[in-house]
C-alpha cells in the first residue's frame, strides 16, 4: 500500500448545455406579459421555463440523442412567431382554437396541463418544457362517442421564414368513434417548428393519424407526440418525411388497457444534407395489447436518418404483440443510417421481435427490370416506391393512399 | 444478325466464356446445351448487358451493330430479350404495372406509340390467355410467390409482349411438368418467326422435341467445342459429354 493517499475530486460532468437555451428564453418576459389566460397556464409556462433555463436544448450529449444535433441549425432563432392553424370543417368534428378550448373544456385542460413527461432516456423532455413554455399556439379536436366520421379531418399549420415556432395540440377520439386525420406540413423559408401533440383515444375508438411532412429544405422540425390508447383502442399513424433540414420526431405511445393497439408506420425520404431522426417508445401497461413500428427510410447524397424505437412492455402485460422493423437503402456512398432497436420486457408471456436493415438497392432486380427495358432512373423509382409503399398498406382511403404514393413520385421526379 | 466474335469475358478476374464464336442467321432457332457451370448463363447475361463482367476481347453484333457499350434497356429496345434461368422476384412491384412500365418503356425507345391503359389491358389478356396465366398471378408482385413453372410461364408472357428479334431463353424447359412444357414450347413456337432469332439453352432433348432448332451447339469450359443440326441433340442424349469433353461424365 502507498504511505500517501490521496481522494480526488472529479467534475461533474453534466450532459446539459443552460447556455444553448440562450435565444429561446430571450422573449420570454415579453411573451409572457402579453398571456391574460389563467393562472394554470402561467403555472405551465414557468414550469416550462425553469426547465429550459436548467437543462438548455438537447445536445448529443444527451443519451437518446447521440445521432442527432439540432444545435447548429437552432442557433439563430430568438424570435418567436405565429403559427396560422387551419383545418377543413368536417362533421362530427369539433376543431377550436386551443387558446379557447383550454378555458372552455375540462378535457383540454387536463391533457395539456396534467400529462406527465417519459422519464425514459430516448424520450427527453427538454422540448415538452419548450413547447409548453410558450402555450399559445395550436388547435383542439374532438370527436364525440359513437361518432364514426368519414371525411378526413385535414390539419395545416403555416409558419413564416426566420422565426421559431410552438404548436400545441390536444385530440381526443371518444368511445367507439372514428376519425382520420391528416397534417400536411409545407412551410416555406427557413423557421424551427416545435410541436407538442397530445393524443387520447378512449375505449374502441380508432385514429388514424396521417403526417406529411414536406417542410422547406431550410427548416427544422421538432415534434413530440403522447398518445394514450384505452381498451380495444386503435391509434394508426402514417407518416411520411421529405422535408426539412433537420427534424426529430418523438413519439410516446401508452397502450393503457387490454385490447389497445398502436401500429407506427413511418417513411423517410432524404436527400441532399437533411437528417431524419425519428425516435420512438411504446409502453405496454396493460395485457392483450399490440403494438407494429414500421421504419422505411431511403437515403440519397450525405443525408442521415435515424431510427431508436423501444418495446417496453411492463409486468403486468402478458400476452404482449411486440413487432418493430427498420429497413433503410442507401442511394449513395455519402449517406448514413443509424438505427437502435430496443426491447424491454418485463412481463414472460410476450411475443416480441424486432429488425433492422441497412442495404443498398439490390443488383439483381435492377438488372431484371432494365432487361424488360425500363431505363435505370424509372427502374430505381419503381423499386423504392415499392420499398416506401409497403407502409402505406394500412391506409384505408384509397384516396390517401394515392396521394401519399404521389408525393413519394413527386420526390422520386425531383 | 446475331454474330457473336471471339468473345472472352471474365467475373472478377476469372475469364468464364473464352473465345466463343456463334452466328445466328435472322429467323432460324440455335440452341446451346452443355455442362453445368460451363458459360451458359454467363453468355446470356453478356448478351442482355448485366453489369459485372468484363469483356476482354471479341464483339457482339446485334444486325450489324456492336451492342456491347449499350446499357441494358437500349439492347431491351434494341430487341434483345433474355428468359431468365432464375427470374427475379421484386416485391411491392406489381405485374400488370410492370408490364405496363416496360411495354411502354421499349415502345417509347423504338418510337412507337406508347400503349393507354386500355389497349395494354386488351393485348395482355390475349397473350395471358395463350400461356394460361391466370388474371391471380398479374395481380400479384413481380414473380413473387409463383411456382417454378409459373415463374418459366411468366418469362414467355414477357417475351411476347416485349415481342423481340433475339430473344435468348435459358433454360425455361426446367421445372416445368409436361403440360407446362407444351405450352411454353407453344408460347414460343408462336413466336418464331423469319424475323426473330431464338436461342434456347437448355439441358433436355425433349424441349428440342417441340421447338425444333436449326442447330445445336455445345458449350463446354467458356468455348464451343461442337455445333451440328437437331440430331446433335439426340446423340448428347445417349452418350453425354463426356465423349466430347474428353473428361469422365
Ligand atoms: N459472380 C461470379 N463470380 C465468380 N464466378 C462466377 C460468377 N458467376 C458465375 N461464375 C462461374 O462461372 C461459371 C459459369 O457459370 P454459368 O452460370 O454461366 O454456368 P451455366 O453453364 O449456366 O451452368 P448451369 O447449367 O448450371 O446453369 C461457373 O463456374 C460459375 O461458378
Ligand atoms: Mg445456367
Amino acid at each position: 500500500m502507498s504511505a500517501e493517499h490521496k481522494i480526488m475530486q472529479f467534475p461533474v460532468k453534466s450532459p446539459y448545455h443552460p447556455e444553448t437555451a440562450e435565444n429561446v428564453l430571450r422573449g420570454f418576459a415579453a411573451f409572457q406579459a402579453e398571456q391574460a389566460d389563467s393562472a394554470e397556464l402561467t403555472d405551465l409556462r414557468i414550469e416550462g421555463l425553469n426547465y429550459v433555463t436548467q437543462h438548455g436544448l438537447p445536445t448529443p450529449k444527451l443519451e437518446g440523442w447521440k445521432y442527432t444535433n439540432i444545435i447548429p441549425a437552432v442557433r439563430g432563432f430568438d424570435r418567436l412567431g405565429t403559427v396560422r392553424v387551419s383545418s377543413n370543417t368536417v362533421p362530427g368534428v369539433i376543431a377550436q382554437p386551443l387558446v379557447k378550448s383550454i378555458v372552455e373544456q375540462d378535457w383540454v385542460k387536463k391533457l395539456i396541463c396534467d400529462s406527465q413527461t417519459s422519464t425514459d432516456l430516448n424520450i427527453n423532455p427538454i422540448l415538452w418544457h419548450l413547447a409548453n413554455m410558450y402555450f399559445r399556439d395550436g388547435v383542439s379536436i374532438d370527436v364525440p362517442a359513437n361518432t364514426e366520421v368519414k371525411e378526413p379531418l385535414e390539419i395545416v399549420m403555416e409558419c413564416d421564414d426566420g422565426a421559431f415556432y410552438v404548436v400545441h395540440t390536444a385530440i381526443r377520439v371518444g368511445a367507439n368513434a372514428s376519425l382520420t386525420i391528416i397534417e400536411d406540413h409545407r412551410g416555406k423559408g427557413k423557421f424551427w417548428k416545435n410541436r407538442l401533440s397530445h393524443i387520447t383515444v378512449a375505449p374502441g375508438g380508432h385514429l388514424t393519424h396521417i403526417r406529411i411532412q414536406d417542410d422547406s429544405k431550410d427548416a427544422v422540425y421538432t415534434q413530440n407526440t403522447k398518445v394514450t390508447v384505452a381498451k380495444d383502442g386503435h391509434y394508426n399513424a402514417v407518416a411520411l418525411y421529405t422535408g426539412a433540414a433537420i427534424s426529430r420526431n418523438q413519439i410516446h405511445v401508452l397502450l393503457t388497457e387490454p385490447g389497445a393497439l398502436c401500429h407506427l408506420n413511418g417513411a423517410s425520404l432524404m436527400r441532399g444534407k437533411q437528417h431524419s431522426d425519428t425516435t420512438i417508445l411504446v409502453e405496454h401497461l396493460a395485457p392483450h395489447c399490440e403494438s407494429n413500428q414500421n421504419m422505411r427510410t431511403i437515403l440519397d447524397d450525405q443525408s442521415h436518418g435515424v431510427f431508436q424505437g423501444k418495446v417496453h412492455v411492463h409486468q403486468i402485460a402478458q400476452k404482449t404483440d411486440g413487432y418493430q422493423l427498420s429497413k433503410a437503402i442507401l442511394l449513395s456512398e455519402g449517406a448514413e443510417m443509424d438505427t437502435k432497436p430496443e426491447l424491454e420486457i418485463y412481463a414472460d408471456d410476450v411475443k416480441c421481435s424486432h429488425g433492422a436493415t441497412t442495404g443498398r438497392l439490390e443488383d439483381e432486380p435492377m438488372f431484371y427490370m432494365r432487361s424488360r427495358g425500363i431505363p435505370e432512373a424509372e427502374a430505381r423509382a419503381l423499386l423504392i416506391e415499392s420499398f416506401v409503399a409497403e407502409i402505406f398498406d394500412e391506409v384505408k382511403g384509397e384516396e390517401i393512399r394515392e396521394q401519399l404514393l404521389e408525393r413519394v413520385r413527386g420526390w422520386l421526379e425531383k | 444478325m446475331l454474330q457473336i466474335k471471339n468473345l472472352h469475358a471474365a467475373i472478377d478476374g476469372k475469364e468464364i466464356l473464352k473465345g466463343i464464336n456463334l452466328s445466328i442467321p435472322t429467323g432460324e432457332v440455335h440452341a446451346i446445351m452443355g455442362p453445368n457451370g460451363s458459360g451458359k448463363s454467363t453468355l446470356s447475361y453478356v448478351l442482355a448487358g448485366r453489369d459485372g463482367y468484363e469483356i476482354t476481347q471479341g464483339e457482339i453484333l446485334l444486325n450489324g451493330e456492336n451492342i456491347m457499350e449499350m446499357a441494358p434497356e437500349e439492347r431491351a429496345a434494341a430487341g434483345v430479350f433474355l428468359a431468365f434461368q432464375y427470374p427475379v422476384e421484386i416485391p411491392g412491384v406489381q405485374m400488370t404495372t410492370f408490364l405496363k412500365t416496360a411495354l411502354n418503356a421499349v415502345r417509347k425507345q423504338r418510337g412507337q406509340k406508347e400503349l393507354d391503359a386500355l389497349d395494354f389491358l386488351k393485348l395482355m389478356k390475349k397473350k395471358q390467355k395463350e400461356l394460361s396465366i391466370s388474371d391471380e398471378m398479374l395481380k400479384r408482385a413481380v414473380n413473387v410467390g409463383f411456382s417454378g413453372g409459373e415463374k418459366k410461364r411468366n418469362e414467355v408472357l414477357q417475351m411476347a409482349m416485349l415481342e423481340p428479334t433475339l430473344a435468348v431463353l435459358d433454360e425455361t424447359d426446367s421445372g416445368l411438368d409436361i403440360d407446362a412444357l407444351k405450352i411454353v414450347a407453344d408460347g414460343v413456337n408462336a413466336l418464331r418467326d423469319p424475323k426473330r432469332s431464338f436461342l434456347v439453352i437448355t439441358h433436355y432433348q425433349r424441349l428440342l422435341d417441340y421447338i425444333v432448332p436449326d442447330k445445336v451447339h455445345v458449350l463446354a469450359n467458356g468455348k464451343i467445342i461442337k455445333t451440328g443440326d437437331a440430331e446433335l441433340a439426340k446423340e448428347l442424349e445417349k452418350t453425354g459429354y463426356a465423349g466430347l469433353t474428353g473428361e469422365a461424365a
